[in-house]
C-alpha cells in the first residue's frame, strides 16, 4: 500500500507468528519458573504463566537488591587482600 | 509459515561469562572509590546493584538482546553517557507504539493483561510484541538467575573467613 518503507508491514508479517510457537514459548517459560516446573504434566493456562513469570522476575529482582546488600556490607569490611583470596576461593570452588 | 522456520533461541552464557564481567565492574567500583572509603553505604550498595545489572547485560551479549539493549541504555542515561550500537539493523522496530501493537496482537484479552504486568518487569518491554516478550522474558529469567548465582558465590566466598 505505501511506498515508503513499510516496517509496518514487515512488522505484521513477522507478528503472525503461529499459535504453536506461542504455546512454546509459553511452554519454556514454564520450565524456567521453579513454581511451575512441578505441575509439567498438567497444561497451565498461559496468563497464570505469564502471572507466575511476573512473580519470578520480582523475587529475582529481590533477590539481587538482598545479594547487593551483603556483598556491599562485606566487601566494605573485609580488607582489600583477604577479599580478593575470598573471591578466587568462591571461583575456583563452584 | 511453518514454525520450525523461525529458530527461537533462549540460551544463555556459561556462569563464568556472568562472574568475569560482573568482576570486572567491582574492580572499576573499587579503583573509583575504595569500598572502605566512609561513602554512605546506601550509595555502595546502589552502584553494586547497578554493576550487576550492567555486567549482567554485557555478559548476555551486550546489544544483542532488546531488554540487554534497554537495561543498558537507561544505566548510560543515569549516567550521562551514549550507548554505543555495534549493528544497528534497521528492519528491527524495537519502538512500537502501542495502538499499532495493539492492532498486531489477536492473543487473549486474559493473557494481554498479565502480558502487560510483564512488560513492566523486563526492561524494553514496554515496546514489544507479546510474543518477542515472552521470548525475551525467557532469556532475562535465565540471566538474572545466573546472576543470583554468581552473587551468592560471591557472598559465600566472602562469608567464609
Amino acid at each position: 500500500m505505501s511506498s515508503r518503507r513499510s516496517s509496518r508491514s514487515r512488522q505484521s508479517g513477522s507478528s503472525r507468528i503461529s499459535d504453536d510457537q506461542i504455546s512454546d514459548l509459553v511452554s519454556k517459560l514454564q520450565h524456567l519458573i521453579p513454581e511451575l516446573r512441578r505441575r509439567r504434566s498438567d497444561k497451565v493456562s498461559a496468563s497464570k504463566v505469564l502471572q507466575e513469570t511476573c512473580n519470578y522476575i520480582r523475587n529475582l529482582h529481590r533477590e539481587v537488591d538482598d545479594l547487593s546488600d551483603r556483598l556491599s556490607e562485606l566487601l566494605a569490611s573485609t580488607d582489600d587482600n583477604s577479599a580478593e583470596a575470598a573471591i578466587i576461593r568462591s571461583l575456583l570452588n563452584y | 509459515m511453518a514454525s520450525a522456520d523461525k529458530l527461537i533461541n533462549t540460551d544463555v552464557p556459561e556462569k563464568d561469562v556472568f562472574a568475569l564481567h560482573f568482576l570486572q565492574s567491582l574492580s572499576n567500583l573499587k579503583t573509583q572509590n575504595p569500598l572502605n572509603s566512609p561513602a554512605k553505604s546506601i550509595d555502595r550498595v546502589r552502584k553494586i546493584k547497578k554493576a550487576a545489572y550492567v555486567s549482567m547485560a554485557r555478559a548476555a551479549g551486550g546489544t544483542s538482546r532488546l531488554w540487554s539493549r534497554a537495561l543498558l541504555r537507561r544505566a548510560a542515561k543515569d549516567d550521562n553517557k551514549s550507548v554505543r550500537f555495534s549493528r544497528r539493523k534497521r528492519k528491527v522496530t524495537w519502538k512500537i507504539s502501542s495502538k499499532r501493537r495493539k492492532s498486531n496482537n489477536q492473543r487473549a484479552p486474559v493473557v494481554e493483561e498479565a502480558a502487560e504486568r510483564l512488560r513492566n518487569l523486563v526492561p524494553g518491554g514496554g515496546g514489544m510484541e507479546t510474543s518477542k516478550l515472552m521470548e525475551e522474558t525467557a532469556h532475562y529469567i535465565k540471566c538474572l538467575s545466573m546472576q543470583v548465582k554468581v552473587m551468592q558465590c560471591l557472598v559465600d566466598g566472602l562469608s567464609q573467613k
